[in-house]
């Protein structure tokens, strides 16, 4: 045996360290909050395009339309981590502000708040319980039960007798509240203590870090003696509850019911929970993050609308803003 | 493999071999065989992943005729090389060349048509399409109309002229045993015009009459006048086979030998970079105590496994050998209960089971160590910490960074008792080596009050440090009372560190041998199904 | 192989014909669309009449089509979220081509613009290395936009010669949209089964990175995989716009989770390498059509949405419940 070379031993000069040094504090940053930093960044062109969208209230008015969009994305998050997808979310919103409205008579304003919540918990419930115990691909059944709700709902409420808007739904959305000399609506408040506690259950809680086992590898969860099938059933109830409390907040912020009402949050939610850096895979994701996306989004909506360019170069806007953020993310391990 | 007491250390070495004569004990380098021009030359190979030196300026002549082995720890670059060779991965500098030609590097298809065929572990085959679809590879660019009927025609031929005939060229590929497939996946390197045949660990889920089908095969290319590179762990193979071959370490050439000019140890210590005699530590004395047994279990039965009877006192280390796919995946998943099993009893550190599976198992007090550690032992995308307490993150506790700073404890302790090489409990867990992921797996269950843990051949594919550190782990565990449960492939594994081993053959036990009759041969004879007399 | 001892019956289950179906996970929902076919007919024997064979040809031939696209981008492994998008965006291409070029070219414009957008989404899907699921959600912003800047509210010149060629009667009891979907199914078919292109498009879901490590290329068949999807779309979009004589922006918005809903029927699978095209066709009958049964069977037509899903999670999850009872079962008696 003849000794040809020694190997040199890898890795002492300064500069990589220096690099490695940076390059690790740059990863370090949470992902949660590259969304929000890229919000200040459009927050601060605003500003410079024009002044007056550099003030207070040109950030709670666009924090209002956001906000709802996370919470309507914030079940989504959920499903999203859990390494699957919930497309029930549009008609789930529907028959919750319509269970909401119809119920506010008999039971009172927080009774059927809490009926609305219920029925969309009992939504997730079946989802999780189809996907979780017969295998069936969350994309199939969350599709085929946001088209059994609408035919429920085309076949149980009436829209011409669902116009009242309780007092209760527009005191926890569009009502006004003072803040620092300025207005802010009542959901932005609501919004960020939700998305708080919901960040809190998946940092903090063993659910919330079973969840995220779940969604990198349910496999490895399996063997690993986690009860998978029963962490994923909760996601997608508490998925169905919070698409549930986004359909009250909805129909409280806009005043207005009709069975398309929750349609533009089929795409809106994945694409806030996209931008917001979650896998969609599985196993990444935070609630942080997806403020953060929503964020984005609902600015690029005011900066166009100020710069007059119509919904159209918006969308566009959005579609270029998810496949960069894909990009940046996305990427599938090489080949 | 064939004859296991080959593996050790100061066997004959080359005894029993028709290959081209071996070369004289330390003798001649490359090329003073005179005539033979190499057919495959690779010249200062280089190749980094971001900043990670993959490979690091390797050289390598392979001459026709012979069989050129590639050795080294996991994580020494072997596979990166045998990679670049056989196209399937673009060198960032350096060439290869055939019969004197260059590669344009990074593409298979070009390295085939050179003659340059190859077979890897991660087999490079289509699990939906047939035998013949796969061994025929259709070209996707036309719009030719296939012809099923030939190609299954032309399969089979291929098929019996390789002593494959127990394979149907029908068949789809994900519906065989992982050995079949192994060996459609050589067919198909072996079966086309063979200049080079690149072998990247392609023997690893191979029986011994697989492996020794193999060789034949080798032989006959190499009788042909064919070079063959050959990328393995086991050394008993490399002895058998290699005529010459590269010691690899960080990537970078270390040494390079001939047949019958080196030993185990010498090999071993240079793929580590240090003298490192390959010590099995014994197995802890049992003693007798009032306890329960760890497991107690009668009659079990499932899909793949036959009426078996298994007790493990606490602290003992039960073997369980035999072939590959002969029920002990089977055995060890129904005892964790993530496979549907009956036993007419069952019980675990006297307590009795009626129905099991993975959580209630974890509350038995049961440990598992599941075979695939990339897809069934570890979330490779979540950190060290996070992994480790997998089992250990109940819903209703507390997770996440605090839960992290309580267990930091155990953590540190669990990372430092098995020497994991890590950043820390934060790093990503697919950022760490083959042999430190397994640790972790197996880290789990350290000084958790575990009754019995189960191991699905934890050091498969792990470089030798790691395994001499496992194999220290798992006496560790058993000197605190743990009865353990080990699969192994490697029978030396078995007959150093085991107190006792079962033997399955058809998912029965065939033999249990323990003492003076516990030996390899009578390993090896068991597996496949040939009792030796006490 | 066929030793004459074998019963019919046995010969029949062998068949290649009969187990490639079911390989395929085409056994349920072809045995769904006959009992459907016969409820149907039982109903309402007037279906065998011409002008309802006509209706209800025009009723499924856009759907079979966008779920046959569908059906290519997941037999590659990917959903493809922006076929609603590519089709609104063909459909008033289509429409307002009409208004200026004949026919042909306005149909051959649309294709063209299909396949390109199947471009798009394949080269950043395949080449790119990105999610299907997350490249194509973005595109389906991004070609529901150019739609609506091609036409922002229904219009559009869809003559009565467009009409007749997308939607009428080639012969009597022959609507015109069954042959279009017909030939564009049996051409998808003969690709998928008989050239070795089909064998790379099934292969490239199945392992990708296999084919790669043997040298075959599985991007190029993910590329051609989506950008035949396009032109299939566009097909769809250009029959939809006869059937309606409109272009309108938003027309596509309803294919969508249908057409996802249609390849679940067919027994595809999600992760890639398995799905019938006989199936999807028989999949997308079923889906298109429970509306117009509930109608004659003198049911409230909201029904359709209901009964819908239930269809489509029996068809998918009963074989996964009979499978988990007969292990059950032979766990038992072991």
């Amino acid at each position: 045996m003849s000794t040809v070379a020694a190997p040199p031993r890898p890795g002492t000069e300064s500069d990589g360290d220096a690099r490695h040094r940076l390059g690790e504090a740059v990863r370090r940053v949470p992902a949660a909050a590259w969304p929000l930093v890229v919000f200040a960044v459009l927050f601060l062109i605003g500003g410079i395009v024009r002044p007056n969208l550099l003030t207070l209230e040109a950030l709670w008015s666009t924090a209002a339309f956001a906000m709802i969009v996370a919470i309507a994305s914030s079940g989504q998050t959920l499903a999203v981590i859990q390494g699957g997808i919930d497309l029930s979310v549009p008609n789930t919103i529907t028959l919750s502000a319509l269970t909401f409205l119809s119920a506010v008579d008999s039971l009172g304003a927080f009774g059927a708040f809490v009926a609305a919540i219920a029925a969309g918990a009992v939504v997730g419930l079946v989802n999780g319980t189809i996907i979780a115990k017969l295998s069936l691909s969350p994309i199939v059944t969350t599709i085929a039960m946001n088209g059994f709700l609408f035919g429920v709902v085309l076949l149980t409420f009436d829209f011409s007798q669902l116009t009242d808007i309780p007092k209760f739904a527009s005191d926890i959305t569009s009502a006004k509240i003072g803040f620092l000399g300025t207005e802010v609506a009542a959901v932005v408040p609501v919004g960020l203590a939700l998305l708080l506690a919901l960040q809190a259950l998946l940092s903090w809680t063993g659910w919330g870090r079973a969840l995220f086992l779940v969604g990198a590898a349910p496999d490895v969860a399996r063997l690993a003696g986690q009860p998978v099938d029963r962490i994923r059933i909760t996601a997608y109830m508490l998925s169905g509850a919070l698409a549930a409390f986004a359909g009250i907040v909805i129909v409280g912020f806009y005043a207005q019911t009709s069975t398309g009402m929750g349609a533009p949050y089929l795409l809106g939610s994945v694409a806030a929970v996209v931008v917001g850096g979650a896998s969609i895979f599985g196993g990444r994701g935070s609630m942080i993050g997806t403020l953060g996306g929503a964020l984005v989004l609902g600015q690029v909506a005011t900066l166009v609308a100020v710069a007059n360019l119509g919904v159209n170069i918006q969308q566009l806007i959005y579609g270029v803003i998810i496949l960069f953020v894909v990009a940046l993310y996305g990427r599938r391990a090489a080949a | 493999m064939t004859s296991p007491t080959s593996t050790l250390p100061g066997a004959p070495a080359g005894a029993s071999h028709p290959a081209p004569a071996p070369a004289e004990a330390g003798g001649a380098a490359p090329g003073s065989r005179g005539d033979a021009a190499p057919v495959l030359v690779a010249e200062n190979l280089t190749k980094s992943y971001g900043t990670v030196h993959a490979v690091r300026d390797v050289s390598l002549a392979c001459l026709g005729g012979e069989v050129h082995a590639l050795v080294g720890e996991n994580g020494a670059g072997k596979s990166t090389v045998a990679k670049m060779l056989a196209g399937a991965v673009v060198p960032d500098t350096g060439a290869v060349r055939v019969g004197g030609q260059a590669l344009s590097s990074g593409s298979v298809r070009t390295a085939r048509r050179h003659g340059v065929q190859c077979a890897f572990q991660e087999l490079a085959l289509v699990p939906d399409w047939t035998v013949a679809e796969n061994l025929c590879l259709p070209d996707g660019s036309s719009l030719r109309r296939f012809a099923r009927g030939r190609e299954t025609r032309d399969a089979e031929r291929v098929l019996a002229a390789l002593d494959l005939e127990h394979i149907d060229p029908r068949r789809p590929v994900h519906e065989m045993p992982l050995a079949d497939r192994q060996q459609v996946e050589i067919a198909r390197a072996v079966s086309g015009d063979v200049k080079v045949l690149i072998l990247d660990e392609a023997s690893s889920a191979l029986t011994p009459p697989g492996v020794e089908w193999l060789f034949a095969r080798i032989r006959e290319l190499t009788a042909r006048g064919a070079a063959v590179v050959y990328v393995s762990h086991r050394l008993g193979e490399i002895r058998e086979i290699a005529d010459r071959g590269t010691v690899l370490r960080d990537g970078a050439v270390v040494s390079d030998f001939q047949r019958g000019s080196w030993t185990d140890d010498e090999l071993i210590s240079s793929m580590a970079g240090r003298t490192a005699a390959r010590a099995f530590p014994a197995p802890p004395e049992l003693r007798t105590s009032d306890a329960p047994a760890a497991l107690e279990v009668e009659g079990l039965s499932g899909e793949a496994v036959h009426d078996v009877a298994l007790t493990v006192a606490p602290g003992e280390i039960l073997g369980v050998g035999g072939l590959q796919g002969h029920g002990q995946a089977e055995l060890l998943r129904s005892l964790w209960g993530a496979e549907p099993a009956t036993a007419r009893t069952w019980k675990v550190a006297g307590r009795a089971i009626r129905r099991l599976d993975p959580v209630r198992a974890v509350h038995a007090g049961i440990g598992f160590v599941p075979e695939d550690r990339k897809r069934e032992g570890l979330a490779l995308e979540l950190g060290v910490g996070e992994n480790l307490l997998a089992p250990w993150v109940k819903p209703h506790q507390r997770g996440g960074a605090p839960r992290l700073k309580r267990e930091k404890g155990w953590i540190d302790e669990v990372l430092g008792g098995l020497s994991v090489r890590t950043r820390g409990a934060k790093e990503r867990s697919g950022a760490l080596s083959g042999g430190n992921q397994q640790k972790l797996v197996f880290g789990r269950w350290v000084g958790r009050d575990r009754k019995l843990v189960l191991l699905h051949d934890p050091t498969r594919g792990i470089d030798v440090r790691a395994k001499q550190e496992l194999y220290d782990a798992i006496v560790a565990l058993a000197r605190e009372g743990v009865g353990v449960v080990w699969f192994s492939t490697e029978v030396e594994e078995l007959v150093h560190v085991c107190h006792r081993v079962v033997v399955l053959y058809r998912g029965a036990v065939a033999d249990e041998l323990q003492g003076e009759r516990l030996t390899a041969d009578a390993v090896v004879g068991a597996a496949v199904g040939r009792k030796v007399a006490a | 192989m066929s030793a004459p001892a074998i019963p019919l019956g046995a010969r029949f289950r062998r068949s290649p014909g009969l187990v490639g179906l079911k390989r395929e996970g085409a056994i349920a929902p072809v045995l769904a669309f006959v009992l459907f076919f016969v409820i149907y007919v039982a109903i309402n024997p007037e279906l065998l009449t011409r002008f309802q064979l006509q209706t209800a040809a025009n009723l499924v031939a856009p759907l079979a089509l966008v779920a046959l696209a569908q059906l290519l981008i997941v037999l590659v492994g990917g959903i493809d979220i922006s076929v609603a998008a590519v089709m609104s965006l063909t459909n008033v291409v289509f429409a307002t081509q009409l208004e200026s070029a004949s026919p042909v070219v306005a149909g051959v414009l649309a294709v063209a613009v299909g396949m390109g957008c199947g471009l798009f989404n394949g080269l950043l899907s395949a080449y790119g290395r990105l999610p299907v699921i997350a490249v194509t959600l973005a595109s389906s912003f991004i070609f529901g936009a150019l739609a609506t800047e091609v036409l922002d509210r229904p219009g559009g010149a869809v003559s009565e010669g467009v009409t007749l060629a997308t939607s009428g009667e080639l012969a009597p009891y022959v609507p015109v949209a069954l042959v279009w979907v017909l030939v564009a199914a049996a051409l998808l078919w003969l690709l998928l089964q008989k050239t070795s292109l089909g064998r790379h498009i099934y292969g490239a879901g199945s392992n990708a990175e296999g084919m790669r490590a043997a040298g075959l290329n599985a991007r190029a068949a993910q590329l051609t995989a989506f950008v035949l999807a396009g032109g299939l779309v566009a097909l769809g979009a250009i029959l939809l716009a006869g059937s309606t004589a409109t272009g309108d922006p938003k027309s596509g918005d309803p294919y969508l989770l249908n057409a996802i809903a249609a390849v679940a029927l067919a027994g595809a699978s999600f992760t890639g390498g398995k799905g019938s095209v006989v199936g999807t066709i028989c999949a997308a009958a079923i889906l298109g059509l429970v509306g117009n049964v509930l109608f004659f069977a003198g049911v409230d037509s909201y029904w359709q949405y209901v009964v819908g899903s239930v269809i489509i999670v029996a068809v998918v999850g009963i074989p996964v419940i009979v499978r988990r009872l007969g292990v059950r079962l032979k766990g038992a008696s072991a």
